[in-house]
């Protein structure tokens, strides 16, 4: 342990750079993991809220283009088995000076979900607002939407990024705006086992509908699958960039060390101790490149969460699971970055010593 | 541990280094191998100590070809040592680390260090002594794992008269406790301690002279 300590202290200038582009690549893979899995962790609570069925247009790829017959939601709500069932128009629009917000449309009953932390439950007309967005609005009376001016009844507030920076309002008034008649059913169960059952019933209901339990309708979500793909592509490239700068930067360290492993295969030393020699020098690059990493990301996602900009809609989460996937994806990218540069090392002549000085 | 180097030829390209070298380096002997730059000298240690392979010619250890030794890592380490012109200590290891980094046994650093008069310099590094200590560590490192042979080259090349000289005795000193030494040099003075002198010219041994 003190000897590649030592070896890492003697070439601080390579040993800062391989450590920077480590660190880079290493929060990047966390930025990018994290700000994902948010939005799709913070879409799924959504949906999750008091939804063990989500029921959706069939066939639609996307929530927000989906639109369904709102009168259904009453009969569904009468199913046996079923606890309760509750529409939401999911939609988006500006408000000044912002230029996208989420609008949220719900039934009667589902206004319970919303915690408010100042004011009461919007009548037509009216809407409540999450605590971020009426902050960032900087406490607002009313707000337009579409040219309509709506009253701030109440701020609510939620864990959830897309409700906090969002508006909530009746079905009624959303439906008016989008031009739909609800865009979602969620709807809770008496009994978790009974879903396939109810899903049953409720696709017999009309063809133009699909009901899914939640987690299998988040598990086949095109958005997220499409979130989840580009942010594997992207951390896949934040990998490979980590390990080509540690194999051009472990080049050249070799290179200048040749003399030193020259000496080692003189004496005897095998070629899977250089090896392991240069591959411990980078481990501990990496193991103190992951903890910075760690702390920079950590730091990044907070700065992001509370930026006005952004109205809490970016809201990266760091699980224990994702570090720890991070972890070992730091360890094999410091493995297979130095491998190539560590077996050239272990192949180092030592007659190029002899040869330096020698007739 | 007897060498045999039997009708050795090397050749770069079309010129030839070494030609119908036969030599017999014997257990606990210093040899000397002195000659003008050019000479092959150098090449012949390489060949001898296994680090170079010839274009024709055996060499044997005991009688055993380098084919025959198992693994070289392992055969070296425990039975080859070397000394080089430049001390080739590593900067960031202290003098005591260098020498151990070898060792078979750690414990046998320090009398070895002691009986060399470097022993209060373990915790030095290489910049912190002088030349003649540095190459009397690197003889250290040499020695750690008691091999039977030792080859040397040039090892007084960067040393003064008096350093350079107090090396050929170590040399001494030690190929009388068993320990063998082949040393290529073109100091003249290393006649006067080695055991066998082996003069080389235009890649022919000329001349072996024992004392």
């Amino acid at each position: 342990m003190i000897t590649p300590i030592k070896a890492l202290r003697k070439n601080r200038f390579k040993t800062a750079l391989i450590f920077i582009s480590m660190s880079v690549s290493i929060s990047a893979i966390f930025l990018i993991s994290a700000i994902s899995g948010g939005v799709v962790s913070m879409y799924s609570a959504m949906l999750k809220t008091d939804g063990d069925i989500i029921v959706t247009q069939k066939g639609i790829a996307d929530t927000f283009f989906s639109d369904i017959n709102r009168s259904m939601c009453d009969e569904i709500a009468k199913m046996e088995g079923v606890r309760e069932a509750g529409a939401l128009i999911l939609g988006a629009a500006p408000v000044e000076p912002l230029p996208i917000v989420g609008i949220y449309g719900v039934s009667e009953n589902r206004f319970k979900s919303y915690t408010l932390i100042q004011g009461s439950t919007p009548k037509n007309g009216e809407v409540i607002v999450g605590s971020k967005l009426y902050e960032t609005l900087k406490h607002p009376k009313t707000i337009i939407l579409s040219k309509q001016k709506f009253t701030v009844r109440g701020v609510f507030k939620s864990r959830i990024g897309f409700e906090d920076g969002g508006v909530v309002m009746s079905l009624e008034d959303a439906g008016a705006l989008f031009h739909k008649s609800a865009s979602i059913f969620l709807v809770s169960l008496d009994d978790l086992t009974k879903s396939d059952t109810v899903i049953e019933k409720i696709n017999l209901l009309t063809p133009d509908i699909e009901a899914k339990t939640t987690d299998s309708f988040i598990d086949s979500y095109n958005q997220f699958k499409i979130i989840k793909t580009s942010s594997d592509v992207i951390g896949a490239m934040a990998f490979l960039m980590g390990i080509l700068g540690i194999v051009s930067m472990m080049s050249m360290v070799v290179n200048d060390r040749k003399t030193e492993f020259g000496i080692m295969r003189s004496i005897g030393l095998s070629s899977w101790v250089i090896i392991k020699k240069l591959l411990a020098e980078t481990l501990i690059i990496a193991l103190v490149a992951f903890c910075v990493a760690l702390g920079v990301s950590l730091g990044v996602l907070e700065l992001i969460e509370h930026a006005d900009k952004f109205q809490g809609y970016i809201n990266g989460e760091i699980t224990v699971s994702l570090a720890l996937n991070v972890f070992i994806v730091s360890v094999v990218m410091a493995m297979l970055g130095t491998l190539l540069p560590a077996i050239y090392a272990a192949r180092i002549d030592p007659m190029t010593l002899i040869q330096r000085g020698g007739s | 541990m007897r060498i045999q180097a039997k009708n050795i030829e090397q050749y770069y390209g079309i010129e030839y280094v070494l030609r119908e070298v036969n030599v017999e380096i014997e257990a606990g002997s210093f040899t000397a191998i002195i000659g003008e730059s050019g000479s092959g000298k150098t090449t012949l240690l390489s060949i001898l100590s296994t680090l170079l392979n010839p274009t024709s010619g055996e060499v044997t250890f005991d009688g055993k070809s380098v084919g025959e030794l198992g693994n070289i890592d392992v055969f070296r380490r425990h039975n080859i040592g070397f000394v080089f012109q430049f001390h080739y200590l590593i900067s960031y290891l202290t003098l005591r680390e260098n020498i151990a980094l070898s060792a078979l046994d750690d414990e046998s650093v320090e009398p070895l260090m002691e009986s060399l008069g470097i022993g209060r310099l373990a915790a030095r590094y290489s910049d912190e002594v002088s030349g003649g200590e540095r190459q009397r560590a690197a003889i250290a490192r040499a020695l750690v794992n008691r091999p039977a042979v030792v080859f040397a080259d040039e090892p007084t090349g960067n040393l003064d008269t008096k350093n350079a000289l107090g090396v050929y005795e170590l040399f001494k000193r030690f190929s009388q406790g068993g320990t063998g030494f082949v040393v290529a040099s073109h100091d003249k003075k290393i006649a006067e301690y080695a055991d066998t002198i082996i003069e080389m010219e235009d890649g022919k041994i000329v001349k072996i002279s024992k004392r």
